[in-house]
């Protein structure tokens, strides 16, 4: 076997990373793909078990008793949550469900039965001090007709015989007291009809009556920012049932309020049905309606939205026969981003540099910020290169990268590995049927080809494309993806050629493309060869020098279409689908919402009697289809699915810290300083290594910096690389989507290469061999223009250094007052100018003299 | 180079030997004197013309150049003056070449100059520039001001004698602010502390000499520092960069077409002597000729001053 020793030695340095990966390994949960460190199935982070029994009361005043249900709810994560964090909560032995909706979430979820409801609510059950009570009023939903029940017919107004409701809630109106006038809620109190509200209190304390769509919070309004998180879920025949749950802290709704300082729970509700009271005689039309047990077979879809018995739907929710079936799950939040900026009044130091690190900074900052000793670190997200350069130039302390970057200045760089992460292709992507989000998607380098080159058509608009008309529309009509990822739909939509990415350069592109250019399939594509389908790629892209730190925007193909909104704004149609953004962060919403960044959409703007070009709507729910470049971090974060990559042909590998460990053990230390590199070619030898591995390093000069901010780039590498390095959502911890840097097993060369490089930037005494000219440490005349006089921090120094410059602007830019050490003023001199003058006098003198000379002594010989 | 301000003295001598044979009646007869020939009159006629042009353009540098600065800063003075009292003065960011932008009084020099827009060498003819990528004297930020040391005034010649704790006035569009002179500072000094918010830096930059020609070799870069507290408000958008010819000890390479110009003018000019003198006499041609050479003579210098270093 090929690369025998090779993965021996992965296999053992991976077990001796210890009971980590044991913990993490996969094989627990059943979906074995997921790359879920955090979801050990062992010891979840919350788990409870309740019985549910549904009870009803004859006319005779005995119980008649339905099947009790014992539920157990289980949620992956509760602490430290960030805001749009999701998190997996899991149950099993509830009812199963009965007429599922396509789309579980917000309004459209309301007609289904024996659903499992979940939301987000501010307050605890048993509150302490400066804590609030749980209660229905503080928990969020999207929509009044989630909580409110307005003018109801009796067949309709099954909740006024809850058994376990008060007599106050049994009443024709109720829910607030007393209930707004007909200024505010002109439909809520008509004689003959039933009403229940339950209002929404907000975090301040003012209370939204949810009696029609203007009384409620404003972050309920129709065209939210963000779409309804909350959801009546489905259970399925055996009982089970998964999601995964958006929180929201104050940042996206500041009405619900929850935050690091205020308590809030996550409320799941297995809906068993209302229990009844002893019905009057005879029945009425609502003493039969709380008795109803649903009209679908558990298991059946309700695609068209029917009506469903209001005893077992997610509308009744809020009645005391449902709400004490509740599983209350407390969570807590983290500190907010903007935490230190507000916390800490010192200046940042900005560390500047790819946003890989971004979920970790995050977490770390505040471990720095809130500690007198330490500084105020801050992580300023940029391409790897503009990092790069702003830290040689003085700009920032340290630059945050994947990559060796090419080096302007003449001060010596060091790289110290920070940490391992790497980036993934995310999806969303739903079975047909309504069969549940798929959980396995294979990608190889070629897919991820023909997706970058904009080979595939798009639509029917991209068929007049030149070269390349027989192409299929869309990866999921590409023979090559069916054949590797069987069962998805095939229907064409436009997003589906594209994977959505960056528009700027990024060490996340390289490695994307060095892994696709070491496949010979994907190079020989890309070169022009026809796939075995017969796919060509697009002429535009043919020949694409890869591996590159941007994907650049070729095509130029304009489609002739009868469209006159397309006539008035003609556009490059593959483009407008690939619509690439500046930050993965981006990406990871678009993915999160389903919300693709094709920007298709052509219409009338009915204002100004104008064409307009648009992002297209969020995808419905049951037909999404979204690829999308994403970090790991996000993934874990965002609880993102991430494709399986290939590695070894035939060979697909997911992110998960045991493929991360394989792919470092492949990696090679590099120089002296100088960042490790991992051989995609090696990686085509692996079946454990994901391809997508990557190091963060923290790069800082390792002379001529700034001995305050030496000595912070410094404790920064050193902290990271110790308690920064120890797993978990709180401050100072590794979120999950990093592999943990270790002193020993797989990780041991990063984190010794870590310390070298925090004591050579510490004291600015480079290791010998990284000087390249021991001889011109200091700027002089002679010196280079693109070596500019180094001006350490403060880029702030004027400008008579700069007048030697060619491009000399003094950016004047204040700093601290401390005594800096400032740098030399540089020599500038003109012999013209010092020798001039005396050369022309001295000239003037000697021409007189020597014409008198002429004069008085060379003519009188001639006279005589 | 400057061949046309050398030429009218050197074709007189051979002139005037033709003039005095065939027509000199009254003048008593001297011995004749016969023509140079050969190497001494190649000799003589080479060192007269080095004589003329370096003395020319030594007295154009040191007191021609004087007069000429001393009348462009009278009239800079009224139009500033004018200027500001019309508030219609600049205050930047972008004021075009030449314009009067600020008035620097340096009380310990006894010195008062009008500060133009633009270092370059021909800029700085006028009196002490501006460095247009900075922002106006007393406005926040870091001003650089350039003046020559040696030549045309010489505004900037006794810089080096500031010493610190020495008070900078300067009037602007903005109003009037007092700098405070932190040092003199030369090649290896270390550059002065980073600006702090909320004040005003000026960097008066010049050239200095060594040795006993001090006053006349000003070969090397020198620096005063001075500081305001208190800065008026800078506005945005200045230019990033300044072409080469208006940095430090820069000159102007672009001027050469222009120094050709006035080369051909001169060399047009000897000639229509030479063809004057054959038929007018030896006074009327002087009397015609001699102010429209010197004036010649005297444009050609300034531009070709301006392919010399700008402080110098």
């Amino acid at each position: 076997m090929r690369g025998g020793t090779r993965r021996a030695t992965a296999v053992a340095l991976v077990l001796g990373l210890g009971s980590v990966l044991v913990l993490a390994g996969s094989s627990s949960t059943g979906s074995a793909v997921e790359p879920d460190a955090r979801a050990s199935a062992s010891a979840p982070a919350y788990s409870e078990t309740k019985t549910l029994q549904r009870v009803v009361t004859k006319a005779d005043g005995s119980l008649q008793e339905f099947p009790a249900y014992t539920v157990t709810v289980t949620a992956d994560q509760t602490t430290d949550l960030r805001g749009r964090q999701r998190i997996r909560i899991a149950w099993k032995g509830a009812q199963p469900s009965g007429g599922r909706a396509s789309n579980p979430f917000g309004e459209s979820g309301l007609a289904q039965e024996y659903p499992v409801v979940i939301m987000q609510c501010r307050g605890v059950d048993d509150p302490g001090r400066g804590e609030e009570q749980l209660r229905p009023e503080t928990c969020w939903t999207a929509s009044f007709a989630q909580r409110s029940q307005i003018t109801r017919s009796d067949g309709e107004a099954a909740w006024r015989h809850d058994l376990d409701a008060d007599e106050t809630a049994k009443g024709r109106v109720s829910g607030l007291d007393p209930l707004p006038g007909a200024d505010v809620c002109p439909t809520a109190d008509i004689a003959g009809y039933s009403t229940r509200l339950t209002p929404f209190v907000a975090a301040s304390g003012r209370v939204f009556p949810a009696c029609q769509a203007d009384q409620m919070p404003p972050e309920a309004a129709v065209g939210a920012a963000f779409p309804a998180a909350e959801l009546a879920a489905f259970t399925d025949l055996d009982g089970r049932g998964e999601v995964q749950f958006e929180v929201r802290s104050d940042v996206e709704n500041e009405s619900l309020g929850c935050n690091h300082e205020t308590a809030c729970s996550i409320v799941v509700i297995p809906i068993v049905g209302l229990s009844c009271d002893q019905p009057s005689s005879p029945p009425t039309a609502s003493d039969n309606a709380c008795r109803r047990t649903g009209r679908f077979v558990p298991g059946s879809g309700n695609f068209a939205s029917e009506g469903v018995d209001q005893a077992v739907s997610p509308t009744v929710w809020w009645s005391a026969s449902q709400w004490r079936n509740r599983f209350t799950i407390p969570i807590t939040f983290g500190l907010p981003p903007d935490a230190c900026d507000i916390l800490d009044p010192r200046a940042p130091t900005g560390f500047y540099g790819t946003e890989l690190l971004a979920q970790a900074a995050l977490q770390w900052s505040p471990a720095y910020c809130l500690r007198k000793d330490r500084f105020k670190f801050q992580h300023n997200q940029m391409s790897d290169e503009a990092g790069f350069t702003l830290m040689e130039n003085g700009g920032g302390a340290a630059a945050l990268v994947s990559s060796e970057q090419t080096r302007v200045g003449t001060d010596p760089v060091g790289y110290a590995p920070t940490a391992v992460t790497g980036f993934a292709i995310g999806y969303v992507v739903d079975k047909p049927d309504n069969a549940g989000e798929l959980s396995t998607l294979r990608i190889t380098p070629r897919l991820v080809a023909k997706l970058l080159t904009q080979s595939y058509l798009g639509s029917d608009l991209g068929r007049g494309h030149p070269g390349m008309a027989d192409n299929p529309l869309s990866i999921m009509q590409d023979p090559e993806f069916v054949r590797l990822n069987p069962g998805l739909s095939r229907i064409n939509q436009e997003v589906g050629a594209t994977l959505l990415s960056l528009s700027n350069q990024s060490d996340v592109i390289r490695q994307l493309t060095d892994w696709v250019t070491h496949d010979p399939a994907a190079r020989k594509f890309i070169a022009g060869e026809p796939d075995q389908w017969g796919m060509v790629v697009n002429p535009n892209y043919e020949g694409l020098a890869l591996p590159a730190a941007e994907i650049p925007l070729l095509d130029d193909f304009v489609p002739e279409t009868g469209n006159t909104c397309r006539q008035e704004n003609p556009a490059v149609y593959f483009n407008q689908i690939a619509a690439p953004v500046t930050t993965l962060r981006r990406i990871s919403e678009a993915l999160l919402d389903a919300h693709p960044n094709v920007q298709t959409r052509c219409e009338l703007d009915a204002d100004t009697g104008l064409y307009k070009v648009g992002r297209i709507g969020r995808q419905s729910y049951g037909s999404r289809f979204m690829l999308g470049l994403v970090s790991l971090g996000d993934v874990e974060r965002y609880g993102l699915k991430a494709a399986a990559l290939q590695a070894a042909p035939g060979k697909f590998v997911v992110p998960s810290e045991s493929s991360l460990a394989a792919a470092v053990s492949l990696m090679e230390p590099g120089e002296e300083t100088l960042p490790f590199t991992l051989d995609q070619a090696a990686v085509r030898t692996s079946s454990k290594a994901y391809p997508g591995t990557m190091v963060v390093y923290t790069a800082a000069r390792m002379q001529n910096l700034d001995p305050a901010d030496a000595a912070k780039v410094a404790q920064f590498i050193r902290v990271a690389t110790s308690e920064g390095q120890r797993p978990g959502p709180g401050n100072g911890q590794l979120p999950a989507g990093y592999l943990p840097l270790r002193r020993t097993g797989v990780t041991a060369g990063l984190y010794a290469a870590a310390q070298d490089v925090a004591t050579a930037v510490g004291t600015q005494t480079p290791p010998a061999s990284t000087l390249p000219d021991p001889g011109q440490p200091t700027t002089g005349p002679g010196t280079s223009p693109e070596a500019p006089t180094t001006v350490p921090d403060a880029p702030a120094v004027e400008e008579p250094p700069v007048a030697e410059e060619p491009t000399g602007a003094p950016p004047p830019v204040e700093e601290d007052t401390a005594p800096v050490a400032m740098p030399a003023t540089t020599a500038i001199s003109s012999r013209t100018a010092g020798l001039l003058l005396p050369l022309l006098f001295l000239g003037g003198l000697l021409g007189s003299l020597a014409v008198a000379g002429t004069r008085f002594l060379v003519r009188p010989p001639r006279q005589g | 180079m400057t061949l046309p301000g050398r030429t009218a003295p050197t074709r007189r001598a051979p002139k005037q030997a033709k003039a005095t044979g065939p027509a000199r009646p009254p003048k008593p007869p001297r011995a004749p004197r016969p023509p140079l020939t050969g190497t001494p009159a190649v000799t003589s006629s080479a060192a007269t013309m080095l004589a003329v042009v370096c003395l020319w353009v030594f007295v154009q540098l040191l007191l021609l150049g004087d007069l000429e600065h001393e009348r462009a800063q009278d009239l800079l003075y009224g139009q500033f003056r004018t200027e500001v009292a019309s508030a219609t003065a600049p205050v930047g960011p972008v004021v075009p070449v030449g314009d009067p932008v600020a008035l620097v009084r340096i009380p310990a020099l006894d010195l008062e100059e009008v500060v133009v827009e633009g270092t370059a060498s021909g800029d700085l003819r006028v009196g002490p520039g501006h460095q247009r990528n900075t922002v106006l004297p007393g406005q926040e930020g870091t001003s650089v001001l350039m003046g020559r040391a040696a030549t045309y005034g010489r505004p900037f010649a006794g810089l080096t004698g500031l010493e610190p704790g020495d008070t900078i006035e300067v009037v602007v569009a903005q109003g009037t602010r007092t700098f405070t002179v932190l040092g003199v500072r030369r090649t290896g000094d270390p550059l002065p502390q980073p600006r702090e918010a909320g004040v005003a830096r000026l960097v008066l930059a010049t050239a200095e000499g060594q040795g006993r020609l001090a006053g006349l070799t000003p070969g090397e870069a020198v620096y005063v520092d001075a500081e305001a507290d208190d800065a008026f408000p800078a506005p945005a958008g200045r230019p990033a960069a300044i072409p080469e010819s208006e940095q430090l000890m820069a000159s102007e390479a672009s001027v050469l077409p222009l120094l050709a110009t006035c080369l051909a003018a001169l060399v047009l000019a000897t000639l229509l002597v030479i063809s004057a003198r054959q038929r007018w006499s030896a006074v009327l041609v002087w009397l015609l000729a001699s102010p429209v050479v010197i004036a010649l003579a005297w444009v050609t210098t300034d531009v070709l001053v301006r392919l010399l270093p700008n402080v110098m």
